[in-house]
């Protein structure tokens, strides 16, 4: 942000910007990245697509 | 926001949401990984093509039923109805319900597997298994989806003997994400087996990770719905075209007095915010069927809010005969599993009409 907005003044007294701190939230949503989730990805509204009935294993 | 802020269950209901991307980084390296590893066995074997060719004689009749893990299928013993009913439609299983299943007399006809993790190894008993892996690992001891597994070594001897003597009567349905040490007990158990690759993102999307894969090794890809449970309703319903799928053992949570450390994140979880606040993430679901009140996480939520919105479109009529757990709503029927086996198994062989009807595709 400090390196696209420029004040065309100086501040009498320093000013100091307070970082924008992560949540209790979003700290647990980044770990949980690491550790939650299922066995599997969920994709909607598909079931099977058999794709090309000539592939691998139709011999069988 | 204050940790002291934090509700029962608000942070869980704001981890469901983001389920897939979740899940995604915590075994889509892994899942890819094991397809390219596995990409020599599954060239030699069938894929689920052919078990769709076969469907019509797997099973009697247009039934089929679901056999996962959840709680509810020991404590209502579902097994032991079917065998005793002498239920001859299709039975499907995930691979962590094989031990009850084979323990009460009962065959699946066809058993699912899609998790990506070596300790998968375990459902099929493991032949490496040793005293280290047992002392560092108490997932199957702690785990709440078969009490038999805190005799981990008794359990795994009679596993080992149990699946090498009906391996080869069953039709294994195997995700390309399996585990190499998994698809390698499972050949040497003599499984019939059919490959197909889990759907990750849009296969028609000729960049997704899904088409590469399918272009890759030209086997199907399956809606796996995030777990194994909701993948074997999927193969019961869309590869055996059954027109009736009763589902057993799916409870996509626990009872409400499990207490949280046998629940299956509580480790990650107490890593993840410390043990005073695990109910920050845990969530109470009420039952209006059993007017009982059920807990789940957001992994299980998840699930059931996936599985919802697969039955909703699908072909099949889906009985939940699970007579617990947090799975209700639209496309899916509350039913006790005698109630399915009184009503609707001669019903379907006789009339196949009276399931919902087939739409083309």
């Amino acid at each position: 942000m400090s390196t696209i907005l420029k004040g065309n003044f100086e501040t009498q007294k320093t000013v100091t910007v307070e970082s924008e701190g992560e949540t209790l939230t979003e700290t647990f949503e980044r770990e949980a990245m690491k550790r939650l989730g299922g066995s599997i990805c969920f994709v909607a509204k598909k079931e099977i697509d058999w794709g090309d009935e000539s592939g691998a294993g139709d011999a069988g | 926001m204050e940790p002291h802020a934090l509700r029962k269950g608000e942070l869980g209901a704001a981890l469901v949401a983001h389920m897939n991307e979740l899940t995604f980084a915590r075994h889509g390296e892994l899942a890819l990984g094991n397809a390219a590893a596995n990409l020599p066995a599954l060239a030699a074997d069938r894929s689920l093509r052919a078990l769709r060719r076969e469907a019509r004689l797997i099973g009697k009749g247009d039934t089929a039923v679901v056999i996962a893990a959840g709680p509810s299928v020991r404590k209502h013993d579902h097994a032991r109805q079917l065998v005793e009913a002498g239920y001859e439609g299709a039975v499907v299983a995930a691979e962590s319900s094989l031990y009850y299943c084979l323990s009460r007399g009962l065959v699946p006809d066809v058993v699912v597997t899609v998790d990506p993790t070596r300790p998968i190894v375990r459902w099929f008993g493991d032949p490496e298994l040793s005293d280290a892996e047992i002392r560092d690992n108490d997932y199957f001891r702690r785990q709440d989806l078969d009490d038999a597994f805190q005799r981990e070594r008794a359990v795994n001897d009679e596993l080992l003997t149990l699946v090498d003597r009906h391996a080869p009567d069953i039709k294994l349905a195997i995700s390309t994400s399996a585990h190499p040490d998994v698809v390698a007990r499972c050949w040497q158990a003599g499984f019939q087996m059919y490959w197909w690759n889990p759907m990750y993102d849009d296969p028609a999307d000729p960049a997704s990770v899904t088409a590469r894969l399918v272009r890759d090794n030209g086997l199907p890809a399956v809606n796996a719905g995030g777990n194994v449970g909701t993948t074997a309703w999927m193969i019961a319903q869309a590869a055996l075209g059954k027109g009736t799928v009763a589902l057993t053992g799916i409870d996509f949570g626990y009872y409400a007095d499990t207490p949280y450390e046998r629940t299956q994140y509580y480790k990650e979880i107490v890593e993840l915010v410390g043990e005073d606040r695990v109910e920050s993430v845990l969530m109470r679901v009420f039952n209006p069927h059993y007017d009982a009140e059920f807990l789940t996480d957001p992994a299980y939520r998840w699930f059931r809010d996936s599985f919802l919105e697969l039955a909703r479109d699908a072909r099949c009529r889906t009985l939940n005969c699970t007579e617990g757990g947090t799975l209700f709503g639209e496309g899916v029927e509350v039913k006790s599993l005698a109630g399915f086996l009184a009503d609707d198994v001669e019903r379907c062989a006789l009339d196949p009409a009276s399931t919902k009807a087939p739409t083309p595709r």
